[in-house]
């Protein structure tokens, strides 16, 4: 009998993930066996402890990483490194806003409750898998673990077809970019002869690739996942569309968990594992950027739909974290975990505000459904405007500091006209977000028709996460040397 | 007498382009999942081909992994056809127009 | 640039590929596309006026799909069986882990009620009753409102 090598595993590493994944089995089971539904607070209370749980275990990877230094774990399949940590807690602060931002639309559409949670803890854990995976084939189970999770949530809310419609688009398309990108780990695998990141950057230095075209074609596959999954320009056609229809609240986890999962791993293949291809994916990311920055910002000029309007800002927002890989440095990386932590922070809460502007069907997110809203609820009112402005990089908030950051470290790296490129497309987004703020405060229509949310702006544990965002945004606008620090250690601790 | 890399390469890549093509131009849905399947079957096919020719086992379990992975898809994906399917009795992409996209 | 020779060959492949198929299909497929007339069923010349009740049993799709998800679990029982010994305590600990996730699946669709056979219970509720008088208003009754009943 030959005897096995079996793998070490380091469950200390593995805990963010294990938390959130185990916490949706065990909510999973809790609601099978109770002999009546599960009280809405209780479930939202549980999910937003498994959440703290997991940022509790992220955070002491990341402290455990800063003292040991990046290593791998089962049979170095898990990379355990600062970058993986930082967007664990990333994930984990979306997974606890999430939960309480859902809290009282769940209640409201009669949607089942724990079927919520557990798929959003359960597609969570995959964005982290896809952050922590070191290798490709880790990297696809996760992508589709936070994937076919987000499909079916998509398709949550029975009252609405378009709800079935998105969810129905979001998997097709979802489906093929996939099977794209497998395709793409089939001929890196025959090209390099392994799926791990390490070896596949060991094999490009020894320059022993066999079969360049093989490996270039691979690398091609790979992009077009990856750009499909992270919705950037010309891949991003479903993206409206499955925002607009999907639940508002799954909306906003689906546009902060599926970018930072999606980037994570872009950002690790890309920088970790073929830092050697970069004369062959730079132009091909640069010229995706561009068309990403341009085509976000002009469209989002023209939609007449909040949530479609939305859409293109996080298509927008693709665009400034494609800016932050052409860097290519560790400021760049830096930037971009800087950037993925607020943009996750501000697009939650925007979203959870249109959660209740949505109307009592949440099939109405009409722009003209803002107007004059902070003439009748100043509070929300003006929440919603500093998001908005924080979206568009106005001074003293994150964005500012998020974008500043990113066109800082492109600068850096030399790349002049994509900066350029990058400020436009800021300043045109700026015109279609301070619209929208001007809406916000237009007093004509005060008086028109009863909108039907005023029953749903009284939402207690959203307004609270709501509230809780605005100051993150506002407080790490001005003092952001903490947040920055954070990415630069993260990312100085970054498995090679 | 063995059948060079090669030709499972093509044949693999054939596979793969039949099921894109499909996806793209089918209008029934699930048409459109049989296709993503022939893709995902395509790179199952790709990554045993290599194992082979690398006399290396990982891309083999690769494929175990892959199978799953298709069946956890294609039950979601018949589980919003059926809901769809309540709703509306048909599975044409073409009528789901409803936000014009 | 030499490298880059077989993707684009790959490309050109595929887009005549694409082409060819294009081609085909317009050289192959009928010339016509059937006028509304000639796809309605034929009911004695009355002109129908809503899409036929289709039986769809939803439970059946149930079953093959859950099916479907348990049965291809197995595909990594069967290699850990075969090499059950060399992995010892540690390979049985995680496949253990595996079935009780597996298990607590199974769990919840019984919860749900996903695998009670017997008569659709919770299909027909919402439903009227059919008596001749229903049969008559839904037989006149608009499309939309046929669909929302369904």
């Amino acid at each position: 009998m030959n005897h096995l090598a079996l793998p070490t595993v380091s469950y200390a590493a593995l805990a963010p993930i294990l938390f959130l994944l185990l916490g949706g089995v065990a909510l999973m089971v809790l609601s099978a066996l109770s002999r009546r539904p599960l009280a809405a607070g209780t479930v939202t209370g549980y999910s937003v402890l498994i959440g703290f749980g997991a940022l509790i275990s992220a955070l002491a990877e990341y402290g455990h990483v800063n003292g040991a230094g990046p290593s791998s774990t089962v049979a170095s399949a898990i990379a355990v490194d600062g970058f993986s940590a930082a967007i664990a807690v990333t994930v984990s602060v979306v997974v606890i806003l999430a939960s309480l931002l859902s809290h009282g639309y769940l209640r409201r559409m009669q949607i089942d409750a724990p079927a919520y949670h557990v798929l959003a803890l359960t597609s969570a854990s995959g964005a982290i898998i896809m952050a922590a995976a070191n290798d490709l084939v880790v990297l696809f189970l996760g992508l589709e673990i936070l994937s076919i999770a987000l499909y079916v949530l998509a398709a949550l809310n029975r009252r609405s077809a378009k709800s079935e419609e998105a969810a129905l688009k979001y998997f097709i398309l979802g489906g093929f970019s996939s099977a794209i990108f497998l395709f793409g780990i089939a001929f890196t695998y025959g090209a390099t002869g392994s799926t791990n990141l390490q070896v596949i950057t060991r094999t490009l230095g020894e320059g022993v690739a066999a079969k360049p075209g093989l490996l270039l074609a691979g690398l091609g596959l790979l992009l077009v996942g990856f750009f499909f999954k992270v919705a950037a320009v010309p891949f991003h056609l479903w993206t409206p569309d499955v925002y607009e229809g999907a639940p508002t609240p799954v909306t906003g986890f689906m546009a902060a968990a599926a970018k930072v999962g999606g980037f994570a791993a872009l950002l690790r293949v890309l920088l970790t594992a073929m830092p050697q291809l970069s004369t062959n994916w730079t132009p091909v990311v640069y010229s995706v950027a561009v068309a990403t920055l341009i085509g976000g910002a002009v469209l989002m000029v023209v939609q007449r739909d909040a949530k479609r309007m939305l859409a293109y800002s996080s298509i927008n927002h693709a665009g400034f974290l494609l800016v932050g890989i052409v860097a290519a440095t560790s400021a760049g990386i830096s930037a971009d975990l800087f950037y993925l932590f607020t943009y996750s922070v501000t697009a939650l809460a925007t979203f959870g505000i249109v959660t209740m502007l949505a109307g009592p069907r949440d099939d109405d997110a009409g722009i003209d459904r803002l107007s004059g809203l902070a003439r009748r609820h100043p509070a929300i009112g003006a929440a919603m405007a500093i998001l908005l402005l924080a979206q568009a990089g106005v001074p003293f908030t994150t964005g500012f500091i998020a974008k500043f950051s990113v066109i800082e470290a492109v600068v850096g790296h030399g790349s002049i006209p994509l900066a350029i490129i990058a400020m436009a497309s800021a300043a045109v987004a700026v015109f279609a977000y301070l619209r929208l703020v001007a809406t916000l405060y237009r007093t004509e229509d005060i008086a028109t028709v009863d909108l039907g949310y005023d029953d749903s702006l009284t939402d207690g544990p959203a307004a609270f996460a709501i509230g809780l965002s605005v100051v993150v945004t506002i407080f790490f606008g001005i003092f952001p040397a903490a947040l920055l620090d954070f990415g630069r250690t993260a990312v100085a601790h970054l498995l090679p | 007498m063995s059948i060079p890399l090669s030709w499972f390469i093509i044949l693999a890549t054939l596979l793969f382009g039949i099921g894109a093509f499909g996806v793209l131009v089918r209008r029934n849905v699930l048409v459109m999942f049989m296709c993503v399947e022939l893709m995902l079957n395509a790179a199952n096919l790709a990554l045993v081909a290599f194992a082979r020719s690398l006399n290396d086992v990982g891309g083999e379990t690769t494929v175990f992994f892959v199978l799953v992975v298709a069946a956890a898809e294609v039950v979601v994906g018949l589980g919003i056809v059926v809901a769809i399917f309540r709703r509306r009795h048909s599975a044409v992409a073409d009528e789901l127009s409803e936000m014009g996209g | 640039m030499n490298a880059y020779l077989p993707v684009f060959i790959l490309m050109i492949v595929g887009i005549l590929f694409a082409g060819l198929s294009f081609v085909a299909s317009g050289l192959l497929a009928p010339r016509k596309k059937p006028t509304a007339a000639k796809l309605a069923p034929y009911e004695c010349g009355i002109v129908p006026e809503r899409e036929p009740p289709q039986r769809f049993p939803v439970r059946f799709y149930l079953v093959a799909m859950i099916f479907i998800v348990f049965d291809i679990e197995i595909v990594f029982m069967y290699p850990f069986a075969v090499v059950f010994r060399q992995l010892a305590l540690f390979g049985f600990l995680e496949v253990a882990a595996f079935s009780v996730v597996l298990f607590a699946a199974l769990l919840y669709l019984v919860s749900n009620g996903a695998l009670s056979w017997g008569p659709a219970v919770i299909l027909t509720r919402g439903m009227p009753s059919r008596t001749s008088e229903s049969t008559i208003t839904r037989i006149s009754a608009t499309k939309s409102t046929d669909g929302q009943a369904a």
